[in-house]
């Protein structure tokens, strides 16, 4: 009977504070975003005799991003991912979209990887696009670095939303070295710039 | 012996200088014709870079043998007959090589046919140096 008295002023006391509900609204999902498989991702970089652009035209499948408010309720904390096929990538050149393939290692490591992290904030979304930041983690060839990306948020004309990503990278951010030709006569440059289009649907 | 060889290092340190000038010269006013090389068919981690550059002095030795052993088949002025030894060299050695190339590799002709004058050239200048030094 004792016991049973002591359990009751514990309950009373939690819901008087509200701790349990509050927990549990900040790890309530607030959205959830739906990418679409006709998301899009390109990457340009160039050698000291030409510029390149690599794009994998579309997705070709679609995937699921949760978004929360973090602890400070100030950010948003993502969770998702999206999983890129290397051998998807079109440089509108055979010969160098088999060199890219063989650059990022492909045959050892099929897939890139964009983990999101978070935004630092979620306008309200409008046709207008509207800048925001955010954290990822993309993997290269095995190798996970993290970024940070700026966006542009928008709506597009079918109640969806565009998201788009930019960010340099270097080859050697992930233990990857540029292509020489002819001696070193033909020098890819170090830097790319990765930038992704993802198409997303509000869910949930 | 030391004639072939002191030629061929001869004919080599020029070659290379006009070899590997050139080409970063047409790397440099032509970059469009070297679109084509960044492609995984062309080594590209670096490991073969001193075979590249030494290709020069290959090539040197080689046609300093080859001179030596037929200079007696070339006649005329020392320009005629670099000339001529260079084209013997393109005619016998360069021609097979590169139809055999474009047939099997995924090359370009201007690529083929670049590689050719380049061959042309190097055999042309070498056969000079050596009817000059080694008449």
């Amino acid at each position: 009977m004792h016991y049973k008295n002591i359990l009751c002023l514990v309950l009373v006391l939690f819901s008087g504070t509200g701790f349990s509900t509050n927990y549990i609204d900040k790890k309530l999902s607030l959205k959830k975003w739906v990418v679409n498989e006709n998301s899009s991702l390109s990457v340009n970089g160039s050698t000291n005799i030409n510029k390149f652009s690599c794009v994998i035209p579309a997705y070709g499948r679609i995937d699921t991003i949760t978004l929360h408010k973090s602890d400070d309720e100030k950010g948003i904390v993502l969770s998702g991912s999206i999983a890129l096929s290397v051998s998807s990538f079109d440089c509108h050149n055979s010969g160098m979209t088999r060199q890219l393939q063989k650059t990022l290692n492909e045959k050892q490591f099929p897939l890139l990887h964009i983990r999101f992290l978070s935004l630092n904030r979620l306008p309200a979304i409008t046709a207008k696009p509207q800048s925001i930041t955010g954290a990822v983690d993309i993997e290269i060839a095995g190798v996970s670095k993290h970024f940070e990306i700026n966006y542009q948020i928008s709506q597009d004309g079918e109640n969806g939303i565009d998201l788009l990503g930019s960010r340099q990278l270097n080859f050697s951010d992930f233990n990857l070295i540029p292509p020489t030709k002819l001696g070193g006569m033909i020098k890819t440059r170090d830097q790319l710039m990765v930038a992704f289009h993802l198409k997303i649907k509000a869910a949930g | 012996m030391k004639k072939i060889l002191t030629t061929g290092l001869i004919a080599g340190c020029i070659l290379f200088i006009l070899s590997y000038g050139g080409l970063f010269l047409g790397v440099r006013f032509f970059p469009g014709l070297f679109v084509a090389y960044d492609n995984p068919l062309f080594n590209s981690n670096g490991s073969r870079d001193v075979l590249f550059y030494m290709h020069a002095f290959i090539i040197s030795f080689a046609l300093s043998w080859f001179w030596d052993r037929f200079k007696g088949l070339f006649h005329g002025t020392f320009v005629m007959r670099g000339l001529e030894f260079g084209l013997v060299y393109s005619i016998i050695a360069l021609l097979p090589v590169m139809w055999i190339s474009f047939s099997s590799l995924d090359i370009t002709v201007v690529m083929v046919f670049s590689w050719f004058l380049y061959g042309l050239a190097q055999a042309v200048v070498a056969g000079l140096i050596f009817a000059k030094i080694n008449p």
